[in-house]
């Protein structure tokens, strides 16, 4: 049976991966875009993305758009994985035994 | 990790959310804009030449040169928010497919002499390289450019009077697919 992931399930690291396991495969989504999407501020957004990342569940991209910076965002074939075994294990908490 | 029904209840529901808003950012991030522009500068240019409209080639260039900066417009607009990393084979490939089409062909078949060769040829260009994205990628492309191409074929070769009216509504066919794109499709038109 898969387990949950406390790693995964604190709230706002849950919608994060949720929001990127919706992504297909190699692409990303910058930075600025999933801070709106997730009503976070930049300190918030980057310490749960810096957790994510030190769990090899995302991966974080630097470059640069019209001369400026640039975060892009990806959750890895681990992240993926590790996100639908905790969707597993949360939908097996409802099921009647 | 003791997690409640409630709890998991409402982590579900919090990633419904999360998926339901992020699956709109992906969709306004897909190739229907292209198809939406490309689909109106041919019924545009298609109307022009029925119509008979004067200078109609100056002005079909002039929309299909719109047209050409319009999409790097969109293209750098959706970079800066959703990115794939870029298949520089597939690059490689449509470069050197237009560099036959434009370059090496007509330097020894000639160059289209009428306006319905013309805009049948430029068009068949791309869509050689729709049928091949869409092979390479496995997506919509391959059955719109083949839909495509069968229509630019029969209104030249066999129903030449219906040609314009043929290629308005292969305009209103790549429109079309740009709403289905939008509103169904999942999966980027530029990766797997």
């Amino acid at each position: 049976m898969d387990a949950l992931d406390p790693v995964i399930h604190q709230p706002a690291r849950l919608q994060i991966m949720a929001a990127l396991c919706q992504l297909p495969a190699p692409e990303r989504v910058d930075f600025s875009h999933l801070k709106r999407h997730l009503g976070l501020t930049d300190g918030n957004l980057g310490a749960h993305l810096a957790t994510l990342e030190a769990r090899g569940y995302i991966a974080v991209e630097k470059a640069f758009v019209a001369r400026r910076p640039k975060s892009f965002v990806a959750a890895t074939p681990a992240g993926r994985a590790a996100f639908a075994g905790h969707v597993v294990a949360l939908q097996a908490i409802l099921k009647p035994r | 990790m003791n997690v409640t029904p409630e709890e998991a209840e409402r982590s579900l529901r919090d990633i419904e959310a999360s998926r339901l808003a992020m699956r709109s950012l992906v969709r306004a991030n897909r190739g229907h804009l292209y198809l939406w522009l490309w689909g109106a500068i041919w019924i545009l240019i298609s109307l022009l030449n029925w119509a008979g409209v004067d200078r109609r080639g100056a002005l079909s260039n002039g929309l299909a040169a719109a047209g050409i900066v319009a999409s790097f417009a969109i293209a750098f607009l959706q970079r800066s928010r959703v990115r794939s990393p870029v298949n520089l084979r597939f690059v490689g490939v449509c470069i050197a497919m237009l560099a036959f089409s434009y370059g090496v062909w007509p330097a020894f078949l000639g160059f289209p002499h009428s306006a319905k060769a013309a805009f049948g040829y430029g068009t068949l260009v791309w869509l050689q390289l729709y049928v091949v994205a869409g092979i390479w990628f496995d997506n919509y492309l391959l059955w719109l450019g083949i839909a495509l191409t069968a229509l630019i074929l029969a209104g030249f070769l066999f129903l030449p009077a219906a040609f314009w009216m043929l290629t308005i509504l292969g305009g209103v066919l790549l429109v079309g697919t740009g709403f289905y794109v939008r509103l169904f499709w999942r999966s980027g038109p530029w990766t797997r």
